[in-house]
């Protein structure tokens, strides 16, 4: 009720005053030069004193020796780092209650972008923390969960300004304690991992049911069978034939190896492929099992002991399966760690002794690639987005702060303008 | 990088031969000393004797006593043992299963009779993980969902037994009044006290039984005096009253004995539990005051130290995003005293990070460093046993390959008393098991 109170007087300021929250489009995309500064490019190494030439919202020319017209906007960095803008493959910020339909192991019809509160300051408190962008998913209640959404921090922007076009689409699954908890405590199946992937099965071979009866319909129509019955359409199995069909990347919360194992072999068994599990703490007791199903992970970078299948994380998982040639994120699945996740992916320097550059891939590029979107962002490279974070400090240690965050060029914060430090977005005071 | 590798290798192996317990003297030889109390001693040597640090100093003024075991340390740096001013070591092992758990009676708010010690688990697997990060003390506390949940104690991560490991027992009390206290969880479990109001009173009441039941005993043992010493009258002996391990409990606060543990949020709360805590004359150090930013002048006023944050605590919707991160700094300007707490069990072995943090926020290095060693030893009433590198203090000593508070210090050798603290825990060996060491 007070929240509802809340949300109302949002939006009749919204209305007084123009001022709110609301989208003054970004400016036009100015050109923009930054440099003098450490280019931390992830997939060619630092360029020291290098530059950044931004044209239209993309990174038009990356090096020592870059040459910018003199129309554009020079940001000298003054010797600070420059990095890719952070990229969380796992969270569930700005979705408040709504990340869990926890009333059936099986609701892949759910669509996150349903639940999407754009005006969640979590948003913001991220793109502070130097995160452009993150990939969106709902709870680890269900065996198979909802589709996930991929967003860009352009915080102060509307919904939809939000997203991050033409990224493909993520379903999440579930695995483990989570689903037969909230069903077991409830005298419901799944209350066992056998009931899990049970279910999950059964759901599956439903799908394939209903992907038949379609490609037959078709098959009819284009034959030019005149009374051929249309099926019904049924939004969950329509979802499920596509994970079926590899149109989602299924994207899998799994702790144990045993699971990971079930998993790779039921993906196999029914023909579709998996992007990523997620958590993975036990992903170092199986590295090459992981790496030859060319499915990443998504992991946290020291966090254990929560649950029983927590108890034998360890911090050295990342790079212990990286050397095995497994993709590895480090993400947050937390309002708390997204803010830092430069600060969690210095944790594989110091345990397992990743490089830098190593390092500084798991929040970057490799997130990308877990997202689907690694040709369009994750690293400094000419062509893609300007999704650019300039730093205070050093990013992977204690100490590194981002000083501005640019987002398809634009810069979305900026650490000494007063109040929330924000461009695009004004407090309705 | 490599060959820094290979030093660091070799001296794991060269600590690996001291062995467990201090058996005879030894120098760590020319490491960079942070002694806390008198600066950096850049080629520095440090001598552990019984236990304890007899002598830091320039390297080349430092006497190495005979049959000393002498420990090149040159590249790393030497730190006293970091302190956490809140955890719940030892009250858990897995978070979210409950036969683990021993961290708070929740069927009575008022739970002042509830002593950590009762329930520490001195051989729980999250404390070697802890140690090897280079945290030596903490403050246990139970959960905070008691506004009264029990009585703290001191440890030490390291001793044969729980005994040993609980250096201080009751050493202060929390009153946790941050609102999570309240029993409101929903429509259906709603009970008194569902608001800060009954929370208040409540404790209120806690305290005057309290303070009762001292005077009753007083008059006890004043009519049991003048009875014992005119035995010849023949009046009846008075009756004691009965006991009460509540307000017995209360009762060393109530003198001022013992500090209470304050905890509070936001300004208002803030407010009231100072309020409650002057009106009982109450000794106390602050807890959190997380979202107190426009009342720190107030806080600067009352002349106590704060146990901060966690810096991480998200900020309100209308905060900065920094506002707790740098509320460390903002403190500290005032001339309040901080320390550190990880709040936390499984993660207190990031603890230092924190520290490090803050200072990117505006914390001076020097000050970040105090707040997890020698602010924490004022705090907790052990300052002449431990917080710093100086001669007479127990050897809690921690050697590193860099800076205590960044991510990326690679902790080489922790030492408890002086004994060398084995570098594995479980995690250490499910790493090695499956790297196939």
């Amino acid at each position: 009720m007070h929240r509802f109170a809340t949300y109302l007087t949002v939006v009749c300021c919204a209305v007084c005053l123009s001022a709110f929250g609301q989208t003054s489009a970004p400016a036009a995309h100015n050109e923009v030069l930054i440099k003098n500064a450490v280019v931390m490019t992830v997939t060619h190494g630092n360029i020291k004193n290098g530059s950044v030439y931004i044209k239209d919202g993309k990174i038009a020319a990356v090096g020592a020796n870059v040459t910018a017209p003199a129309s554009a906007t020079v940001v000298d960095a003054g010797g600070k780092y420059v990095t890719p803008g952070i990229i969380d493959s796992h969270s569930h910020i700005a979705l408040d209650d709504d990340v869990n339909e926890a009333t059936s192991p099986v609701t892949p019809q759910m669509m996150m972008i349903d639940a999407f509160d754009y005006q969640d300051k979590a948003i913001y408190r991220a793109l502070a923390g130097g995160v452009t962008t993150s990939l969106l998913l709902h709870g680890s209640a269900n065996m198979i969960g909802g589709q996930a959404i991929v967003i860009k921090h352009k915080y102060g922007l509307s919904r939809d300004a939000m997203m991050f076009p033409g990224a493909p689409r993520s379903i999440k699954f579930a695995s483990g304690e989570n689903p037969k908890r909230v069903y077991g405590g409830r005298d419901q199946i799944p209350s066992t991992r056998m009931g899990n992937f049970a279910v999950q099965r059964e759901a599956l071979v439903q799908a394939q049911d209903y992907m038949r009866e379609w490609d037959d319909y078709n098959a009819k129509v284009q034959r030019g069978v005149e009374d051929a019955k249309r099926p019904k359409r049924d939004l969950k199995l329509e979802a499920l034939a596509d994970v079926l069909r590899g149109k989602l990347l299924v994207q899998i919360h799994c702790y144990r190896a045993d699971e990971f194992l079930t998993e790779i072999a039921m993906a196999k068994e029914f023909g579709y492929k998996l992007r990523a599990f997620h958590h993975a703490l036990e992903a170092y007791k199986v590295p090459d099992q992981i790496a030859a199903a060319n499915v990443g992970i998504a992991t946290f970078a020291d966090w254990w002991g929560y649950k029983n299948e927590a108890w034998d994380a360890i911090p050295w998982n990342a790079v212990m399966a990286m050397r095995k040639g497994v993709i590895v994120a480090i993400k947050s699945d937390s309002e708390d760690f997204t803010r830092r996740l430069n600060q969690e992916a210095a944790k594989t320097i110091r345990y397992g002794g990743a490089t830098e550059q190593e390092a500084l891939k798991m929040i970057t590029w490799n997130a990308a690639w877990i997202i689907g979107v690694e040709d369009r962002v994750g690293s400094i490279d000419t062509g893609k987005d300007a999704d650019l974070v300039i730093w205070d400090g050093y990013p992977l240690s204690s100490y590194g702060v981002p000083d501005k965050v640019f987002i398809d060029g634009d810069v979305y914060f900026d650490r000494s303008l007063p109040g929330l430090g924000m461009t695009h977005y004004k407090e309705g005071e | 990088m490599k060959s820094r590798f290979l030093a660091a290798l070799g001296m794991t192996i060269l600590l690996c031969s001291v062995g467990l317990a201090q058996s005879k003297p030894v120098v760590l030889k020319g490491g960079k000393l942070l002694t806390i109390t008198h600066g950096v001693i850049e080629n520095g040597a440090l001598v552990m004797i019984n236990g304890k640090i007899t002598a830091v100093g320039p390297a080349a003024s430092v006497n190495v006593p005979a049959g000393a075991q002498v420990i090149n340390v040159t590249g790393m740096t030497i730190y006293p043992g970091l302190i956490d001013s809140e955890t719940n070591l030892g009250l858990t092992e897995i978070s979210a299963e409950n036969s683990t758990n021993d961290l708070l009676e929740p069927s009575d708010e008022i739970m002042p009779h509830m002593h950590v010690y009762d329930a520490f688990h001195a051989e729980s697997e999250l404390i070697p993980v802890a140690r090897i990060n280079g945290v030596t003390n903490a403050i246990v506390a139970p959960e905070n969902r008691d506004t009264l949940p029990g009585q703290d104690s001191f440890i030490q991560l390291d001793g044969k037994s729980a005994n040993e490991m609980l250096q201080v027992r009751d050493i202060a009390m929390p009153l946790n009044f941050t609102g999570e206290q309240r029993r409101n969880e929903s429509f259906e479990k709603r009970k008194f006290p569902e608001t800060r109001m009954g929370m208040a009173a409540q404790l209120r009441q806690a305290f005057l039984d309290a303070q009762d039941y001292d005077l009753h005993w007083a008059e006890y043992q004043k009519k049991k005096a003048d009875y014992d010493n005119n035995k010849g009258e023949k009046k009846s002996a008075p009756s004691a009253p009965k006991h009460d391990l509540k307000s017995e409990a209360l009762l060393p606060y109530l003198r001022g004995q013992k500090p209470i543990v304050l905890a509070a949020e936001g300004p208002s709360d803030l407010e009231t539990a100072v309020n409650l805590a002057r009106e009982f004359k109450l000794k106390f150090v602050l807890n959190h005051v997380s979202h107190s930013q426009p009342v720190l002048d107030y806080i600067a006023t009352l002349k106590v130290p704060v146990i901060v944050g966690p810096i991480y605590e998200a900020p309100k919707p209308e905060e900065r995003y920094d506002a707790i991160y740098s509320l460390p700094a903002q403190l500290y300007k005032r001339g309040v005293k901080i320390a550190f707490a990880s709040f936390d069990a499984h993660n207190v072995r990031n603890l230092p990070y924190q520290a490090g943090y803050a200072v990117a926020f505006g914390l001076p290095y020097d000050e970040a460093l105090k707040a997890v060693t020698l602010n924490p030893a004022e705090i907790w009433g052990v300052a002449d046993r431990m917080g710093s590198l100086d001669v007479g203090k127990s050897a809690n000593v921690v050697v590193a390959n860099g800076d205590p508070l960044d991510i990326k210090t690679d902790v080489k050798q922790v030492y408890i008393g002086g004994n060398a603290i084995p570098m594995t825990s479980r995690q250490t060996r499910l790493r090695d098991e499956y790297s196939g060491k």
